[in-house]
């Protein structure tokens, strides 16, 4: 331990277990109260629930009056889908840029790094108007489709800078033993990148999942809402009954709480290793 | 200027022991180079004398001064890292500068001092330059010089060379060793090559697993190591070790018998008897003497190494084990063939079952 | 199966060796680029160029130059709102600038302290609220501060601040920095992330040499820390300010399109919402639509050229 470090530790302790009670209280506090009788929701907000003030009632109500596991499906297929194509599309694309000195290499990673900066959301009036000439208001492959437009360049600088880390001797030796480049990117490159998919999938998985706009404009009818969109109306519609908001706020927390807690080492880890370079 | 004493100094985080039970004394203006393999606590050791780390018992003294609980600024020593450590967003200049302006030092002072230190290492013609746009041996020299500007008493160096090429290593060797003898400052230096610690150092402090092996001036060690860490640590390549048997004692000497032949050595009295197992440590570079009182040890050519001045013999002995034999460079010998080592007697080390030399510690090679 | 597919394609290749472009690179290329040309620059090209139109009853559009600006800056059915939700938007990015990336800034000192026990699951949990969406953030805290059930009141009372409570979100003069001051808690972690990967960054010699050099905690926080992170920090802002100009969720799932009260809480996101698909009586145009986005458009391209040409250049990346 460094000198001066000791009596400094505890104030850096309670100031950090201060502002994650901050952080995460509010979470948990939902959490807790969805699991409880209206009465005990506001008698006493802070206790957990016990066996008298226990109940269900909210998510029987989510789940009778809204299709919250079609939702769930809906966004499940959206995110995973859209995560699918820009990994492997973004790493055909990536593998070009970096593997390749041909004529308009730097014009085209420029022109793929527009979308970095430049949100695609701006674009939704046209976008609008074009899924409406294509017939695919009200589905997913539209969500899909802009989700994987929105992903890309990012995707694509990412898993560039990664790419760019294998060693080149692996490819020149595979060129050697008359691999095409097809089986060069497809058994060597795909299959080496797969530490990198952690790092694309915190930049463009979470935002999917989680996004309202896109569901709102392209996909607000019957059957096509993402969890996002669908508690979103949900609890516009029944914003009076307590049990029925908080078990929704709930259903629509608990599987991005699992599979962060799951993986939020990978996470945590891509963010602080690909972020800024 | 200032001397450094380390009393019963004892390191360790949770149950690892990094440092146990140092205790040295370093005169003023001495260099003193401490070595080991990596992970020895060499590094540690420095730090602690530096401030940067705490011990978990024992006294610091740095000019007769307990400085345990002084923080480094204040301990009148400066330090020349590994990686150099030199501020990216400053110049030359400013990174020389940069140590004084907490000392309040004036400004006239600082500029003067940055300018000598500068004139000193040859890079009064770079202070405004930026550490990227130096070479390796350059920065080096910054970072030298942002130590002498501090005008400590004791400079600590922390492998200062390794991230330098061979060339340029062998220069800044030197133009260290000249710095010394111009500073007359006491420096501590800490590197795990052998050669750096034989050529800088006016006493060398070999270290293992966190404790001091031996004490004492280059040639000394390399004379009368006192265990078999020490003997296989200093001198390259490394020293032969064969097993070998007491077959009969006699006073201040020993019948031995190892690979294959037999002689009589030198030992302390009273160290051995008859029938201990000890090891017989021989350096590549005695063991083709020829000269009266050598001791003839057979074997096979396995391969053989030609560096114009010399040759390294490799070669199997009757006993099976393989040794490394530094023979003159013109040396008549091919693979296959066989191969007779002349020993003299009075390069032969001995050490005990527990690795502890048996030898009395003032004998010449 | 390999011995196939090799010789499937070696002959293709020794033909297109000779042409201009490897036909390879097309395909690898071709997905990327089809996908992110017509659903993502298409469209922003197209609303640009939509902004120069009119629509009229009938549905059909004509040229009308830059008239749909002039009409959204000088019009009052038009500008007194796009002014609002501009002075309001700028109100949003710098209580982010300051709240956000300070907090930011501090928890990233705090957690990268040398042998912090407990790091990572600080790290964890602060980065929580970030994953989850804007939508559910904005429902949780509008429950946490619904005076109906006064929970946010209860826990203030505690502390001893009780009377300090108001109905933040409904009143005029407090929506927007309460909004704000959610959007701040629940997006914390990404300036947090950024800034304490670029402090780990930094080599604990050069830390060690400020020591021995005789700076202070405080000198080695001012002096070599911070001009070392400098370049994150200009990331997280210009990262903040597209953010911040493109923001909508949370006003909309906190206030609704109409981003009350009395428009307190409206901002470009939120107007561009309803001029392009209209609120109440007032009937959605996509024109106008388009011409408030390109709008938006140019603001956040004035930022990342500020950023790319003004601030970038001279804040020198370091390396190790």
């Amino acid at each position: 331990m460094r000198p001066l470090a000791r009596p400094g530790r505890i104030a850096v302790h309670i100031a950090l277990i201060l502002y994650t009670i901050l952080a995460v209280g509010p979470i948990a506090l939902i959490l807790i109260n969805a699991f409880k009788t209206r009465r005990a929701i506001f008698s006493d907000p802070l206790g957990f629930p016990d066996a008298r003030t226990f109940t269900t009632i909210g998510f029987d109500q989510v789940f009778a009056k809204s299709d919250f596991g079609l939702y769930f499906v809906n966004s499940l297929t959206v995110t995973v889908i859209s995560l699918g194509l820009i990994i492997l599309i973004g790493a055909m694309a990536a593998w070009a840029l970096t593997e390749y000195r041909f004529r308009g290499n730097t014009i085209i990673a420029l022109y793929m790094a527009i979308g970095i900066m430049v949100p695609i959301r701006l674009g939704s009036v046209s976008i609008l108007r074009m899924m409406v000439d294509l017939n695919l208001v009200n589905t997913l492959t539209a969500l899909i489709l802009v989700y994987v437009a929105q992903g890309l360049p990012l995707a694509i600088l990412i898993l560039g800078e990664f790419i760019q880390q294998i060693p080149k001797d692996l490819r020149d030796a595979a060129r050697c033993d008359g691999v095409s480049e097809y089986r060069i990117f497809g058994s060597i490159i795909l299959p080496l990148i797969t530490p990198a998919i952690a790092t694309v999938a915190v930049f463009t998985m979470v935002p999917i999942w989680n996004d309202l706009w896109f569901p709102l404009i392209l996909a607000p009818g019957d059957g096509k809402q993402t969890v996002t969109l669908g508690v979103q109306q949900f609890i516009g519609q029944y914003v009076t009954d307590w049990n029925a908001v908080l078990a929704s706020l709930t259903l629509a927390i608990a599987p991005i709480l699992v599979l962060y807690l799951f993986f939020s080492r990978y996470l945590v880890r891509g963010l602080t290793a690909g972020a800024v370079k | 200027m200032a001397d450094v004493s380390l009393h019963g100094i004892a390191k360790s985080y949770g149950s690892a022991e990094i440092l146990r039970d140092i205790n040295l004394s370093i005169d003023d203006g001495e260099f003193v180079v401490f070595v080991g393999p990596s992970g020895c606590g060499k590094s540690t050791l420095l730090r602690t004398i530096a401030g940067l780390e705490n011990v978990s018992a024992g006294e610091l003294r740095i000019g007769g001064k307990r400085v345990n609980e002084m923080p480094p600024a204040e301990r009148k020593i400066a330090m020349v890292f590994q990686s150099y450590a030199l501020y990216p967003h400053m110049s030359v200049y400013k990174n020389m500068a940069f140590g004084l302006k907490f000392a309040k030092t004036d400004k006239s002072e600082v500029d003067r001092r940055v300018r000598r230190a500068a004139d000193i290492l040859k890079l009064s013609a770079l202070l405004d330059r930026k550490p990227r746009e130096l070479s390796g041996g350059q920065r080096q020299r910054v970072a030298i010089g942002r130590a002498i500007v501090r005008e400590p008493s004791v400079f600590l160096f922390d492998e200062p060379l390794s991230n330098l090429d061979a060339a340029l290593r062998v220069n800044t060797r030197l133009e260290i060793a000249k710095l010394h003898r111009e500073l007359g400052a006491t420096m501590i230096y800490v590197t795990h090559d052998q050669v750096e610690a034989m050529t800088l150092a006016s006493k060398i402090v070999v270290m293992n697993h966190g404790r001091i092996e031996q004490v004492g001036a280059p040639l000394d060690l390399y004379r009368n190591p006192r265990n078999l860490f020490v003997a296989g640590f200093i001198g390259s390549p490394r020293m032969n070790f064969i097993k070998g048997q007491v077959r009969s004692v006699a006073g201040h000497s020993a019948t031995i018998g190892f690979a294959g032949a037999e002689a009589v050595l030198e030992v302390a009295p009273g160290r051995v008897k008859a029938g201990d197992e000890v090891t017989v440590g021989i350096r590549p570079e005695h063991m083709a003497q020829d000269g009266p009182q050598t001791i003839p040890l057979e074997g096979r050519i396995d391969a053989i190494e030609r560096l114009g001045e010399a040759s390294y013999v490799y070669m199997k002995l009757a006993g099976g084990e393989d040794v490394i034999v530094r023979s003159p460079g013109d040396a008549d010998a091919a693979p296959g063939s066989g191969y007779i080592a002349h020993v003299p007697s009075r390069s032969v080390h001995i050490f005990d079952a527990q690795g502890q030399s048996m030898q009395a510690s003032t004998r010449m090679p | 199966m390999s011995d196939i597919t090799a010789l499937g394609v070696q002959p293709a290749e020794r033909v297109f060796a000779r042409s201009r472009f490897p036909l390879h690179i097309a395909v690898f290329l071709a997905p990327a680029l089809v996908i992110y040309t017509v659903f993502s620059i298409y469209p922003l090209v197209d609303t640009i160029r939509l902004s120069f139109y009119s629509g009229d009853e009938t549905g059909a559009r004509h040229f009308s130059g830059l008239s749909n600006f002039y009409t959204l800056l000088t019009d009052p059915a038009w500008s007194g709102h796009f002014w609002n939700a501009l002075k309001n938007n700028l109100i949003f990015f710098s209580i982010h600038m300051v709240v956000q990336n300070g907090i930011g800034l501090g928890l990233a000192m705090l957690l990268s302290l040398p042998r912090l026990t407990g790091g990572s699951v600080y790290r964890t949990l602060l980065f929580l609220p970030t994953m989850l969406s804007v939508v559910i953030i904005g429902f949780i805290w509008q429950l946490m501060l619904n005076p109906l059930w006064g929970i946010a009141e209860k826990i203030l009372d505690a502390v001893g601040l009780g009377s300090f409570f108001g109905p933040w979100l409904g009143q005029e003069s407090t929506a927007l920095i309460t909004v704000s001051l959610i959007s701040v808690w629940q997006f914390v972690g990404i300036p947090m992330m950024l800034i304490y990967a670029a402090l780990l960054n930094i080599p604990d010699d050069l830390l060690d040499a400020a020591t021995v050099d005789g700076a202070g905690p405080f000198s080695v926080f001012w002096f070599v820390r911070l001009p070392l992170i400098l370049p994150t920090l200009g990331v997280v802002s210009i990262l903040t300010f597209v953010a911040n100009f493109n923001a909508f969720d949370l006003i909309y799932a906190v206030k609704g399109a109409l981003a009350g009260p009395n428009f307190s809480t409206d901002i470009l996101g939120t107007f561009f919402y309803r001029t392009f698909f209209g609120y109440q009586l007032q009937v959605g145009s996509p024109t106008m639509g388009a011409t408030v986005a390109t709008a938006m458009l140019i603001i956040i391209l004035i930022g990342v050229l500020i950023y790319l040409f003004g601030v970038q250049r001279r804040l020198q990346r370091h390396t190790f």
